[in-house]
Order: C-alpha cells, then sequence, then structure tokens
C-alpha cells in the first residue's frame, strides 16, 4: 500500500503538471461565442420553451440561444441538476451555480461550440 | 467474528458508492469524456466514504478493538481505509479533468477556477491535507518520530471538514434525500469518534474507564537497553489479560524526553498480580529516557487494548515465538500460569534472539519452564543458528499441525514464522500475530 499510494502521489502531480502544461502551451481556447456563432438564427422565448428535456434542451444565456443537449454528459453534475433549466433563460444559472459561484471562463468559452442563434428582441431595447 | 466485524467495516465504506452507482444513466457510458466525468463523480464520493470511515474507526475505545482482533488489527483497517480513500481522492479531479479532455484550457479551467469557487477550492484543501497527514503515514518522505507523526495526522479534522463542504455544495450523484442521509451520517460518527478522542486523551476525563492513575514504584535493569518497570495504582486498579497493551504517560519531570507524551507499550505482568509490570526496550528518544525514569513519580495507563489470546482458549497445544522484546505478552501469559489454580495445555515459547546476551527474562522463563509440566522453553541464537527453520520447530514440538502458534515480534520473524508454521500444516486460521507496529 506505501508503494501503491507513493506511486499514485507522483503519477497525480505529474498528471496535473502534464494538463497546465498542455493549456499553457497552447494558449487558451480561441473565440468569443457570439463571433464563432455559425449563424444568428433568431428564436422566441415559446420556441426556445418547447425544448425542455434532457433529450432536446436548449438554454437562453445572456440573450444567445444554445442547444445544449450533446453537452449534457459532460456536464459535473446530474443531468437531472439542469433540467429545470433546460427551455428556459438559464444565465442566473450560468452565473451562479445555484450557489452564488460563477462558472470559469473556460466554461463560458465552451458555451460557444453549442450557439445556435439569438433571442428574439435580444440587444433591441 | 474478527473478520465479519472487519467486513462490516468495509461494507459501511462502501454504502455511498453503492448508492451512486445507480444514479450513473446510460449517458455517463456513451463517450469517453463521458465516462470519464462519471468515475470522477463516482471516485469522489467513494474517497469520501472510505475518508469517513477511516475517521470513525480511528478512536481508540479500550474493549471496542477486541472485535476487529486487536488495536494493531483495526488500525491495519484503519490504515488500507485511508490508503484506499487517498488513491480514490487523487483520481478524482484527474478523472473529472479528463472528462474535458477535449480542451486542455477546459480541464485547468475546471481544476483551477476563479477564486471565488469556494468549494473547487475546499476540496483542494482537503487534497492537499491528505497529501501532509498521509505522507508520513505511507512513509513518502523516511519514517518520522512517533510524537511528530500524531501531531501530523491532526490534519485529517481539518482534511474532512474541507471534503464536507465540497461535497455538500457540490454533490449532484447521490441522489436526495441520501445524500444529506449518508454523509450526516457517517459524518456524525466521525465526529462522535474524534469527539470522544478528545475527551479521551485532551480533557484527561475519565470517560468510559479513562485513565488510570499509577506510580512507578521499581524500575529494574533487564538487560543492555531493557528496564522493567513496576507501578502501583494510586486510585482506580486496571483490568487486563495477557498480552494486552496499554499507553502510558510518564509525568516525571527529570525525563530528558517524552515527559506527558503517552507511548504503547505491552504488559509483562499477570493479572492477578499486585500493579502492573512494563518492559521497555531503548528503541527511541522517550523510551531511552523511560529507561531512567524515577520511583516515584505518577504516570497514567489508559487502556487495555489488544486481543493477543483468544478469550475462550480451546484444549489445542501451543506454540508460542518470540523475538527480542516481542517476549513481553507471553512473558503476562507465562507469569499468568505459574500462578496457583492455573492450568494448561501443553506449550512451546521459542524465543528467538541474536545472542545470549539479549535473550530477555530467559532465567525466569526456565524457572517457570521448570515448573510447569506442560511448558516447553527453548531459546534459538540467530548469529549462532541462522534463521529459525523447520527443524528448530520440530524439535520443541512435532504435532505442529494440530498447534494454535502464536507468534510476536520484528515483521522479519512474522513473517517467516508464519510460513514456517503454514509449510508445517497449521492452518492460517489458527496462527495469530501480533505487530508492534502502529503506525
Amino acid at each position: 500500500m506505501k508503494k501503491l499510494c507513493y506511486t499514485a502521489f507522483i503519477a497525480f502531480w505529474a498528471s496535473i503538471a502534464t494538463i497546465v502544461t498542455i493549456h499553457l502551451i497552447n494558449g487558451p481556447d480561441n473565440g468569443d461565442p457570439a463571433q464563432r456563432a455559425p449563424s444568428m438564427a433568431v428564436w422566441s422565448l415559446e420556441e426556445v420553451a418547447a425544448h425542455n428535456s434532457l433529450q432536446d434542451c436548449w438554454m437562453i444565456i445572456e440573450g444567445k440561444v444554445y442547444d445544449l443537449t450533446s453537452y449534457l454528459d459532460q456536464h459535473p453534475t446530474r443531468p437531472s441538476v439542469i433540467l429545470p433549466y433546460c427551455g428556459t433563460d438559464a444565465t442566473r444559472g450560468m452565473q451562479t451555480k445555484g450557489y452564488g459561484s460563477n462558472h470559469s471562463d473556460a466554461a463560458w468559452r465552451s458555451l460557444g461550440d453549442y450557439l445556435i442563434g439569438e433571442l428574439e428582441g435580444a440587444g433591441t431595447n | 467474528m474478527t473478520r465479519r466485524a472487519t467486513l462490516a467495516i468495509w461494507v459501511l465504506a462502501l454504502i455511498p458508492t453503492f448508492i451512486a452507482a445507480p444514479g450513473l444513466t446510460d449517458a455517463d457510458w456513451n463517450s469517453p469524456n463521458a465516462v470519464f466525468n462519471g468515475l470522477g463523480r463516482l471516485t469522489g464520493i467513494s474517497g469520501l466514504g472510505f475518508l469517513l470511515v477511516a475517521a470513525c474507526i480511528s478512536s481508540r475505545v479500550p474493549g471496542f478493538d477486541r472485535a476487529f482482533g486487536g488495536l494493531t488489527k483495526l488500525w491495519r483497517t484503519h490504515h488500507l481505509l485511508g490508503g484506499v480513500a487517498f488513491l480514490l481522492l487523487l483520481a478524482h479531479p484527474l478523472l473529472l479533468a479528463f472528462g474535458r479532455g477535449h480542451s486542455a484550457t477546459d480541464a485547468t479551467g475546471l481544476l483551477f477556477p476563479a477564486f471565488n469557487a469556494w468549494p473547487i477550492w475546499a476540496g483542494w484543501g482537503a487534497l492537499v491535507l491528505m497529501m501532509l497527514f498521509l505522507g508520513p503515514s505511507f512513509s513518502f518522505f523516511g519514517r518520522p518520530p512517533y510524537q511528530r507523526w500524531k501531531w501530523v495526522h491532526k490534519l485529517a479534522a481539518p482534511a474532512i471538514v474541507l471534503a464536507l463542504a465540497h461535497a455538500f455544495a457540490l454533490d449532484r450523484t447521490l441522489p436526495p434525500p441520501f445524500d444529506y442521509l449518508v454523509w450526516g451520517t457517517l459524518s456524525l460518527l466521525a465526529v462522535a469518534a474524534l469527539a470522544y478522542r478528545w475527551l479521551f486523551s485532551l480533557a484527561r476525563l475519565r470517560v468510559a474507564g479513562g485513565r488510570f492513575p499509577y506510580k512507578v514504584t521499581d524500575v529494574r535493569p533487564v538487560s543492555q537497553g531493557v528496564v522493567e518497570i513496576s507501578l502501583l495504582e494510586t486510585g482506580r486498579r486496571l483490568a487486563y489479560e495477557p498480552g494486552q497493551f496499554v499507553y502510558l504517560t510518564p509525568f516525571d519531570e527529570t525525563l530528558k524526553s517524552g515527559l506527558n507524551e503517552e507511548h504503547p507499550f505491552t504488559l509483562s505482568s499477570a493479572p492477578a498480580e499486585t500493579g502492573l509490570r512494563i518492559t521497555i526496550k531503548d528503541l527511541g528518544d522517550a523510551s531511552r529516557a523511560l529507561q531512567k525514569i524515577r520511583s516515584g513519580s505518577n504516570v497514567s495507563i489508559e487502556g487495555p487494548y489488544g486481543a493477543f489470546f483468544p478469550r475462550h482458549e480451546d484444549d489445542s497445544p501451543e506454540l508460542w515465538i518470540a523475538g527480542g522484546i516481542g517476549i513481553t505478552p507471553f512473558l503476562s501469559r507465562a507469569r499468568t500460569l505459574r500462578q496457583p489454580g492455573s492450568s494448561t495445555s501443553r506449550i512451546c515459547l521459542i524465543l528467538c534472539v541474536q545472542d545470549e546476551a539479549r535473550a530477555l527474562f530467559a532465567d525466569e522463563l526456565r524457572d517457570i519452564a521448570d515448573a510447569l509440566p506442560n511448558f516447553e522453553f527453548r531459546l534459538h541464537y540467530f548469529y549462532q543458528q541462522g534463521p529459525l527453520d523447520q527443524t528448530f520447530i520440530n524439535a520443541c514440538c512435532q504435532d505442529l499441525e494440530s498447534r494454535h502458534v502464536y507468534i510476536c515480534g520484528p515483521p522479519a520473524l512474522l513473517s517467516l514464522a508464519s510460513r514456517l508454521a503454514l509449510e508445517g500444516g497449521v492452518k492460517a486460521n489458527a496462527i495469530h500475530t501480533e505487530e508492534f507496529d502502529l503506525l
């Protein structure tokens, strides 16, 4: 057990160092979510609200609409925690995680991969 | 009984895993990222379960250890649970980061978020504290002195608090209400165990037996670097059985080291005799200082612990194999057998020492062997005769396979003597060992 724990201890820090080194070499992922959008389709609240299941989950975050269906299995929490946000404006959930702590910059950046348009009327008022 | 009790502890540690595992859905297995994520969450829950149960059994309560075959065996389980918890909790953040394997930036963001993401940093705090307090237990950087190890090990308490804060804020894999139920129950058990120990050792309260006040009445040199100290109770009297050990705290202010520090020692006296006798070998600063403890000074005794000899003995003949200072539990039992009214099955005691100068209590043991027809005593000199072997054992007892074998001494002798006993046809459950290794 002593050798195993010591080996795991060294392997742990080696793995952490590797992940951080790759991140530093590659630099941060590029892209503003809005700029990476293939097209800026406009969706109404009612249209977004229809996508309110784990099999079809859209969310509104800061006026943009995201199809997060394919992301749900990668989220750290259980999909059922996210379910109440599907089909709704989840800006507050994104900003607070439910306990007052904002999602990371990396999480905000990766949202861009799921951008499908913007909310009707967003940015016009 | 011993195995059942130990198994129950492992099952208790696995309960959070059993409850969480069904919570993983098909979605957790449909991509490599999802698998890493699912396993990352599961290892976090399992690791915390093992850590909390390790804490629950960390409190030494006199008598509680007997169900587990003695305190050294209970603490072996504690040590293994801690090791498994450490491995699982090291894997936990790595697996979650691998779950973000498509982007090193994402993975780094998960591991090192903004400073206000306190639940993640609480998790890091717990993990780093675990590395600090388990490092000495697993000899990461050599073997520390007992007192330093003990002090560093207290970091387990803040580590557990941080780990629980991390889990309560982030764990959504355990389905409600099991999350609060499981972590709440295990936390309460762990807190109760730690609170008991605090009351027991810090406040020095006489809780459930508590500590016993004794006075040193005699300090007798046995050989170079070994003394036998005699103690007499100044208050309540400790009841114990042969082969058990106690924690002794000396209050002799002339001691060069170890004042007010507790250290474990096996009792070498017979339970029915007046007072206690403890044999102490010079193995470190504190035990070296105790060689010169003043007669008349006060000590406190906590215990008894251990279950080397079974409480209900059958009539099977026995073979005792002792190495060096490992003679002490056998000495206690041999002194008990010599007392009027004692009866015994056939016993052969082999004391393994380097040379004659280190044959502790040889004269007294020869006297006991002369007085008891069923008791045979043999000395094995390592320097002259080489390692203990089957021939030497057979010369003492030809019916080895029918004997219960008791072994106490350094790890090398424990492993050699256990192997010889097994090769000689002794059943594994008839081999009983006691290690003087409480780290």
